[in-house]
């Protein structure tokens, strides 16, 4: 019976979905974490009797036919790049992007990685670093003794070094776009890199072309709405457990069959 | 006295499908623009089989069609700008390897080419064809009629990039489910324009499936299908007595 098949494709389906709500709720206080949200779609369909079908020497056509479906896929866990709310904190290394648009850094490989998450540190030698102490783009070092490190909202960073009355400005940060943020591939560490689906980087300087611009002393929260992902969750968890019920409707009617012969 | 057993069986092999149809409803309940099916029965009936001297014929079961429930889903708010459901009847044009399909899942992304496409990565239909977008675009917005108009890098002005190609069909019990949300139209039902449709942005339509009412008929159909077995198995029974009797020759 297809019915079996079909309800376990459900079962998988929304044992997926319930993994996605979990790992949104996990980074529901993630720096700049996106939300993911599993997409289903229904599989082939079996068509029993095709519509339109002849069924008269006149002419007479079949006006609805048999199609029976096999159930469901997950088409993919699409990340929703919508705007998380700004949180201030003070802190002059923490810079929020409001707007499109991602931070460009250096891994230690050489290869670049792209991070919306702006609570930012300071090295050894001065460079302005990720948490993991990976370098942000382009480098910028700030100098020892200065003070009044200011970072504006075109992402110029500048500083009143020792003796000086007037800032120095030590350089910009740059803003990375894509023309399709959400085919990103996610690295972990609140980090992506590009991918054929991404399109290729456009880097940019905050809050010009369509970058947004930065906070200094703000961090950008997560964008999970825990209520939507809790009635995500209570939907997941209903439609796992109708499919089961389904799976066990199939097996009464299976051993009903089979009892028919004694 | 066979007969019975076939119409038994005619019934049995109706609510196997049945079960399949809502199986697969079940399955789907939580998926985009998803449209419920429901089972067609119709009656039978054999010129040759007869009860036996008398006129009366015998009918059978046989399922005669899938119907598509093509009612409204539930519009859920997701805040995404590139979600759209459709408010009312109508369908979206997506372009597929195979041709022109019909959806009414809204849940669109942006390819790598900046062109509109459905999650599949098949492009999504305009007025004018394929919708792209530019590299400096931003803040999409699309209005009720479905024009899709955004910010060109730091423009205060809105540039139209085009206008999603809303169609709908006389008789859209016609279209057939190919999977992955599509639709497609048998050879002579083109679409037409859908004037009342209009596109709700920033929303997906949920799956049409009421849960209550396909768990009724799943109960309704495994009742039948054990009513029917207990007729066979009586049935058989009295085969088997009449066999044993009639057949009970002494000695």
């Amino acid at each position: 019976m297809r019915a079996l098949s079909t309800a376990a494709t459900g079962m998988m389906a929304m044992d997926l979905n319930v993994q996605v709500i979990a790992n949104n709720l996990a980074n529901m206080t993630t720096t700049g974490y996106k939300r993911q949200r599993a997409t289903f779609q229904d599989l082939l369909y079996d068509h029993v009797s095709r519509i339109g079908t002849q069924t008269s020497a006149q002419g007479n056509i079949l006006p609805v036919g048999i199609d029976v479906g096999s159930g469901v896929k997950t088409v993919g866990t699409a990340r929703l790049m919508t705007q998380g709310t700004l949180t201030s904190t003070g802190n002059a290394l923490d810079v929020a992007i409001r707007g499109d648009g991602f931070f460009k850094i250096q891994m230690p490989d050489g290869t670049y990685a792209y991070s919306r998450d702006g609570s930012f540190q300071m090295d050894a030698q001065g460079r302005i670093v990720t948490p993991k102490g990976n370098v942000v783009m382009p480098a910028i070092t700030i100098p020892q003794n200065s003070s009044g490190l200011t970072i504006n909202a075109q992402g110029q960073v500048s500083v009143i070094q020792q003796g000086s009355t007037t800032p120095t400005v030590l350089g910009q940060i740059t803003i990375t776009r894509f023309i399709n943020q959400a085919g990103l591939l996610p690295i972990g560490d609140n980090l992506y890199t590009e991918t054929p689906a991404s399109g290729s980087p456009q880097d940019g300087l905050p809050g010009t072309d369509g970058a947004g611009d930065l906070l200094q002393g703000n961090l950008e929260q997560s964008n999970v709405d825990s209520v939507s992902e809790i009635t995500n969750l209570i939907a997941a968890q209903r439609a796992y457990e109708m499919n089961g019920k389904v799976i066990t409707a199939a097996d009464q009617m299976l051993s009903t069959a089979s009892n028919l012969m004694r | 006295m066979e007969n019975i057993l076939l119409v038994g069986l005619s019934r049995q092999v109706s609510l196997g499908r049945e079960m399949d149809v809502v199986a697969n409803n079940i399955a789907n309940i939580n998926t985009t623009g998803y449209k419920a099916d429901g089972s067609l029965f119709a009656e039978y009936l054999s010129s040759n089989a007869r009860t036996g001297s008398s006129s009366s014929r015998i009918s059978f079961v046989q399922d005669s069609g899938v119907w598509h429930d093509m009612s409204q889903g539930v519009v859920e708010r997701t805040g995404n700008p590139l979600d759209v459901a459709i408010d009312g009847q109508g369908f979206l044009v997506v372009q597929t390897p195979r041709g022109e399909r019909y959806t009414r899942n809204g849940s669109l992304q942006i390819n790598a080419q900046g062109q509109l496409v459905t999650s599949d990565g098949n492009q999504v239909l305009g007025d004018a064809g394929p919708i792209t977008f530019q590299p400096k675009d931003q803040q999409v917005s699309i209005s009720r009629d479905g024009t899709i108009s955004v910010r060109e890098g730091s423009s205060n002005v809105d540039t139209v990039r085009g206008r999603l190609r809303l169609v709908d069909f006389a008789n859209p019990q016609q279209l057939q489910k190919e999977g992955a949300g599509t639709f497609s139209a048998p050879d002579g039902a083109a679409p037409q324009p859908a004037p009342k449709a209009a596109i709700v942005q920033g929303s997906l339509e949920k799956s049409n499936v009421r849960s209550v009412v396909e768990m009724s008929r799943m109960i309704e159909i495994t009742r039948a299908y054990t009513q029917v077995a207990n007729l066979l198995q009586q049935q058989g029974d009295v085969s088997q007595q009449a066999i044993d009797k009639l057949a009970d020759v002494p000695a």
